[in-house]
């Protein structure tokens, strides 16, 4: 563009390099304008700092599921074991997903909150009825993928339920559930406070960094009955 | 930062940007780029938000025996060869990805060649029929269950018959029902035919022994082994399990010490041949003069009185030193004759009796059934349907149109046929005319059973749904005869029938079955087979005239190395696996002598055309020069050129195919067409045949240098820098010979310490035959693409080991020797030097890592490796086949285009082995540990394991003395132990030969 500019009579007159300065009150006013936006865009920046984050660090994401499960209720309040639903994490790579059959172990007989229940019951003495059964919506979709219906009737074709994976390595990192899990570390290391969580987020960065920083940290580190000595190795993770 | 992309724009709106009243506008090129870059930047960082999204879909009701991510395996048998070794299917979430030997089978012990290794791709080929077709087109099976069913009915009682024509059928369920469907027609016939063919074998048992069998060679039990023509190392019946047993002959390491005697006459060079400690390369119209001979001098010594023919004297040289040896080992020695003519066959029984090997090294109570071709019957239905008397023929295992001679005119009288079944699962040759297809599952999605010799009964359980509307050929047959039972069914109804009063051990039917299903294998009582013994009186041996040799080139067919038969090789793996002795990948060329080559002045890549004498056939060839060769024969591969392989012609990068393709042949010619039909069964020798130099060459594409014009005397090339090293068992017996190497001193003492494991492995040259199932067992386990033939040719194939051919002159001929050569895991790595990003790296317990993600693709490391084992990814190779992707071992990265990559020492198995150990709170135990390539090994050539464990067999056989580092001098310190070679010999002038 700049190399196209021919100096011609026809054209504009020549520029002096340090006309800037010359020009005047309209190009402050814009430098005026441009330096407040600029300020005023770095502070908004600013006050996100915290949420600054690099390229694949996924720190904080905590997507909606289609079952409104709360592993605060679960895992807090009723206190059950992690590993009761994610029984995988002792013997695979995988820590796993329950199937629809083992949230029936409880949900055959769970089928709403207590409180639901108990103001079906008051409604029905006032009416002077014989209670209805209630189920909660989210426990329905339960028993939808398994073609249930409220009565634990199979009617439909069963569909399995598309969970939104929180926790995602990248494809070219192998990571082992079972073998952090032998040596006794524990789930909320890494998974962090899973049981105050309504919905679940991402604790922790599980950037490269992240893992091997506590790779050195446990290095030496007696836990239980065993000496740990995590590698640091390329191979222990790409492969 | 809106404001500012807002003001911008209205400066470029006031100023229409580019025009020469840029000057009035107070927006400069330093305004401008400072500004541009603020938002581009911004943007940027704005734009790192979160990642795909991904799903993660559980199970509904969980299967009890189902860990997602880890492995589980079924016994099962492999169906490729009618070899029937046992196989234990590794699947990973539902999907069947590696095929291993079981470890427990009498016939494989664990391991499994490269047809069988590569033969999970045909379960995942998206060009495998999924549907019936009729009359070529898409069918339903309602359809084509209605059509047959008509067409036979009209058959029944009518004079017209029914005929099979098969391959080698040993399994017993689809025996039984062949035999009942066939039952039902008033005339029927069955006849099979095996490429190549053992029908002379089985003849000349009727005629020495009075019974019709294929024996069971024990070459474990041999301590002197004689072959002719035979190559049960490569080719030969059940190569895995014959190589098996000469490996257990063969064991200098442990406590008892054999090494058996081994000379091959043959008339091109084989991978039997290349191990052989005596090699005498004949024509093939010397067998018989030599089988005369031997016998001769063998009747001589036992004072039998049999007439022979008179031996010709020429043959002594040849004859005398093997002779002496056979006879002073009588009792535990061998004869292995693969000559298809029944003469030679006779004479090789008479001289395994006289030998006493029938006590001992050959088995007759318990025969092998695996090859039941029988060619006189094919013959027949060849009559029978040129007069049309035919009424219907299915077609199992066979494809007549590809690997038939047109010269039978089997072909011909196919097409009279009003209704042809063809049992293909792709479309091939034969299926284009057959009037139906009926196509099977693959073996891994089907029940099944085999039974390879008399010992052994396999059964095939499914280790997948099936990917089609496919349906077993027993199905289809029960079906036919209008029942509705499912191949699970027939199967167990023919064991609970006919197999459990055979069992051992079992009161219920269930229990049998169960313990059948987890062994994979029967525990059944073989049937023993009453033999009558050697018939001296019924055979004139004198009558037995030797052929006239003459001075015309001989044509000698082939199956291509890896497999055992001329079933067409549609499988990319198999095509792009380098041939061990010729090098050449994706296509069979014409193997001819160097001085024959002299003689006609040709050179390797000239094309040829080879035309038996008398037959209006000819086929286009390049030629190959390669010593081993006889002078007056000249060898071709088949297996080549079939409809189905030509679809990897254009395999490679999208810009090549675009473009014009460097490899302007196709995937080689149908050399089996050339077969000549002969009275048992089909002669894989041609005599005469005419060789007619085109004047045009081509590119051969081959792996390893090509030795155009080969020197008068070879050295191990490299010249004299002993990569590969032999020695004979006089050297090593007497002096104990230490190989000697030069050991630089270290400038700086050793930085890597190795507090844990120190992996290592050691290659026994020894007993490495070359048959290359390491090679296709490395692809499967490494998700290692096929690059094509293209790339090929540019000797950019990306297996991570390979095997290396090594010709050494001896006497009048050459020796052989191959050397797997992969990643050697040097404790001072040339790579991991000059790696500027870090990507190749050494670990703790000895490897050199490759970090795919962070490799940028400089290959200097490759560049810098003396071994040269490293591979680039020109291209991204893979994710072609989306279905052909459902292979891949999920345990290990699919690499990308830029990405160097290399032998990993099976990495992601050490990792799984040091889980599944912390898992039971115990250290990794030696010999839990297995690389993909060791687990596959017939001959067991390589042993991995730990260095720091003194008890472990790699640490002692470090100290063999047959032991030696590759390139030691340069002091990069290989992980990699060979074990040099040695051959049964005496030695020359008393040095070990290097």
């Amino acid at each position: 563009m700049i190399s196209s500019r021919e100096p011609s009579e026809a054209g504009p007159p020549e520029r002096d390099k340090h006309s800037r300065r010359t020009v005047g009150s309209a190009w402050g006013l814009v430098n005026l304008t441009l330096t407040l936006a600029l300020m005023l865009s770095l502070l908004l920046l600013g006050s996100k700092a915290s949420d600054f984050r690099l390229p694949g660090n996924q720190q904080g994401y905590t997507p909606t599921q289609p079952i409104a499960f709360s592993h605060r209720l679960h895992g807090g309040e009723l206190k059950i074991p992690c590993l009761y639903c994610h029984h995988h994490t002792s013997k695979s790579r995988y820590a796993g997903i329950p199937a629809s059959q083992l949230c029936m172990n409880c949900h055959r007989f769970v089928q709403a909150t207590l409180g639901a229940v108990r103001a079906e019951e008051k409604t029905a003495a006032e009416e002077n009825r014989v209670p209805n059964r209630i189920v909660s919506t989210e426990l329905q979709k339960i028993y939808d993928t398994l073609g249930l219906d409220s009565d634990l009737r199979p009617t439909r074709e069963m569909k399995p339920i598309e969970w939104t994976r929180v926790h995602n390595l990248p494809d070219f990192v192998y990571f082992d559930h079972s073998s952090h899990y032998i040596v006794g570390i524990e789930c909320t290391r890494c998974h962090g406070p899973v049981e105050t969580m309504e919905r679940v987020s991402q604790f922790e960065t599980l950037s490269m960094s992240w893992c091997v920083n506590c790779h050195r940290e446990y290095n030496g580190r007696v836990v239980g009955d065993r000496t740990l000595r995590p590698s640091i190795d390329c191979s222990v993770c790409h492969f | 930062m809106v404001r500012i992309e807002m003001k911008k724009d209205e400066g470029r709106r006031k100023s229409g940007l580019g025009s020469a009243s840029l000057d009035e506008e107070r927006l400069d090129r330093r305004d401008f780029l400072i500004r541009a870059g603020f938002t581009l930047g911004s943007s940027t960082v704005a734009a790192c938000g979160f990642a795909p999204v991904e799903k993660a879909i559980p199970y509904l009701i969980e299967p009890e025996e189902v860990t997602p991510g880890e492995p589980l395996f079924f016994a099962s048998s492999c169906s490729a060869c009618p070899a029937g070794c046992g196989l234990l299917v590794k699947t990973i979430d539902g999907r069947p990805i590696k095929l291993e030997g079981n470890p427990e089978h009498p016939i494989s012990g664990g391991a499994l060649c490269s047809v069988g290794q590569a033969s999970i791709l045909h379960l995942y080929d998206s060009q495998r029929l999924r549907h019936p077709l009729r009359a070529g087109q898409p069918s339903s099976w309602t359809e084509i269950d209605r059509e047959i069913s008509d067409q036979l009915e009209a058959l029944r009682g009518e004079k017209r018959r029914v005929c099979f024509l098969t391959g080698t059928v040993h399994s017993p369920t689809q025996r039984e029902l062949i035999n009942r469907f066939l039952s039902t027609f008033e005339s029927s016939h069955w006849a099979s035919y095996d490429t190549p063919s053992c029908s002379a074998i089985v003849e000349a048992y009727e005629q020495t022994h009075g019974i019709r069998l294929l024996p069971q060679y024990q070459f474990d039990k041999a301590e002197v082994i004689v072959g002719l023509n035979a190559d049960f190392l490569g080719t030969w019946i059940s190569p895995v399990e014959f190589a098996r047993g000469y490996r257990t002959g063969r064991a200098l390491e442990g406590s008892r010490l054999r090494f058996s005697y081994h000379a091959q006459y043959e008339s091109r060079l084989t991978l039997t041949g290349a191990k052989a400690d005596d090699r005498f390369c004949v024509t093939p119209d010397q067998f018989l003069p030599i089988l005369t001979g031997l016998a001769a001098r063998i009747v001589e010594r036992s004072e039998k009185e049999i007439s022979l023919p008179a031996p010709e004297a020429s043959f002594d040289q040849l004859l005398d030193p093997v002779v002496e040896k056979l006879w002073g080992s009588r009792g535990r020695s061998l004869l292995v004759c693969g000559v298809q003519d029944v003469r030679c066959q006779v004479l090789a029984n008479l001289i395994n009796e006289l030998l006493g090997a029938y006590r001992r090294s050959i088995d007759l109570r318990y025969p092998s059934f695996q090859r039941t071709g029988d060619e006189a019957g094919v013959a027949e239905l060849t009559s029978l349907l040129h007069e049309q008397e035919v009424g219907a023929l299915f077609l199992l295992g066979v494809n007549p149109a590809y690997d038939f001679p047109r010269e039978a005119q089997l072909l011909d009288g196919l097409q009279k046929v009003p209704c042809l079944v063809s049992f293909a699962p792709y479309r091939d040759e034969t299926s284009e005319f057959a009037h139906f297809v009926c196509p099977p599952p693959h073996f891994l999605e089907s029940w099944g059973d085999s039974s390879p010799t008399a010992r052994v009964l396999n059964l095939v359980q499914p280790t997948v749904q099936k990917l089609g509307e496919t349906r077993t050929i027993i199905e289809s047959l029960s079906r036919w005869l209008g029942e509705t039972a499912s191949d699970r069914e027939l199967v167990e109804k023919h064991w609970r029938e006919h197999i459990f009063s055979r069992q051992v051990g079992f009161r219920a039917f269930e229990d049998f079955w169960t313990k059948t299903l987890h062994d994979g294998l029967a525990p059944i009582r073989p049937e023993r087979l009453q033999v009558r013994p050697f018939q001296f009186e019924s055979i004139e041996f004198a009558a037995i005239t030797p052929s006239q040799t003459s001075d015309t080139v001989s044509l000698e067919l082939y199956p291509p190395t890896p497999a055992t038969d001329a079933s067409p090789s549609s499988n990319p793996w198999l095509l792009e696996l380098p041939d061990p002795l010729t090098q050449t990948v994706w296509t069979n060329v014409l193997i001819i002598g160097i001085a024959h080559a002299r003689s006609l002045g040709l050179e390797t890549g000239d094309l040829v055309e080879v035309s038996p004498t008398g037959t209006g056939d000819s086929l286009e060839v390049p030629v190959l020069i390669q010593p081993g060769q006889h002078e007056r024969v000249v060898a071709l591969s088949y297996g080549y050129g079939s409809k189905n392989s030509s679809r990897f012609i254009g395999t490679g990068p999208q810009w090549l195919e675009r473009g014009e393709s460097t490899w302007k042949t196709a995937i080689g010619v149908n050399a089996a067409k050339l077969l000549k039909p002969g009275e048992f069964g089909l002669h894989s020798v041609v005599t005469p045949v005419e060789i007619k130099a085109l004047g045009r060459r081509t590119e051969i594409p081959l792996v390893q240098k090509p030795e155009s014009s080969f020197p008068e005397r070879f050295r191990h090339t490299p010249e004299g820098r002993g990569i590969l090293r032999e020695m004979t068992l006089e050297t090593l017996l007497s002096t104990r010979p230490i190989i000697e190497t030069e050991h630089p001193e270290d400038l700086w003492p050793q930085d890597h310490r190795y507090p844990g494991h120190h992996w290592a492995m050691m290659i026994d040259l020894g007993a490495c035959t070359g048959c290359s199932a390491c090679v296709i067992a490395c692809q499967a386990e490494n998700n290692i693409p096929v690059v094509g033939p293209d790339e090929s040719q540019r000797r950019r194939a990306l297996h991570w080991i390979r095997i290396q051919r090594y010709f050494t002159d001896h006497d009048e001929g050459v020796d052989v020797a191959f050397q797997p050569m992969l990643c050697q895991h040097c404790d001072n790595a040339p790579c991991e030097s000059v790696c500027p990003v870090l990507a190749t790296v050494h670990s703790e317990e000895g490897l050199n890592q490759q970090v795919y993600n962070r490799c940028v693709g400089t290959r200097y490391c490759a560049n810098n490796c003396p071994y040269k084992v490293r591979t680039f990814n020109w291209f991204e190779y893979s994710a072609n086949d989306q279905l052909e992707n459902l292979q891949l071992n999920p345990d290990v990265t699919v690499r990308s285009r830029g990405v160097m990559e290399k032998c990993s020492f099976c990495t992601q198995r050490i990792v799984g082995a040091r889980i599944q150990a912390k898992r039971e709170g115990r250290e990794i135990e030696e010999g839990e540990l297995q690389t993909a390539c060791q687990q596959t090994c017939p001959s067991q050539a390589i042993i991995f394991g730990d260095r720091n464990d003194p008890e472990s067999l790699v640490s002692k056989l470090r100290q063999s003395p047959r032991g030696y580092r590759l390139l030691e001098e340069l002091n990069t310190k290989p992980s990699i132990t060979y074990l040099a070679a040695v051959r049964n010999r005496e030695s020359e002038g008393g040095e070990p030969d290097e």
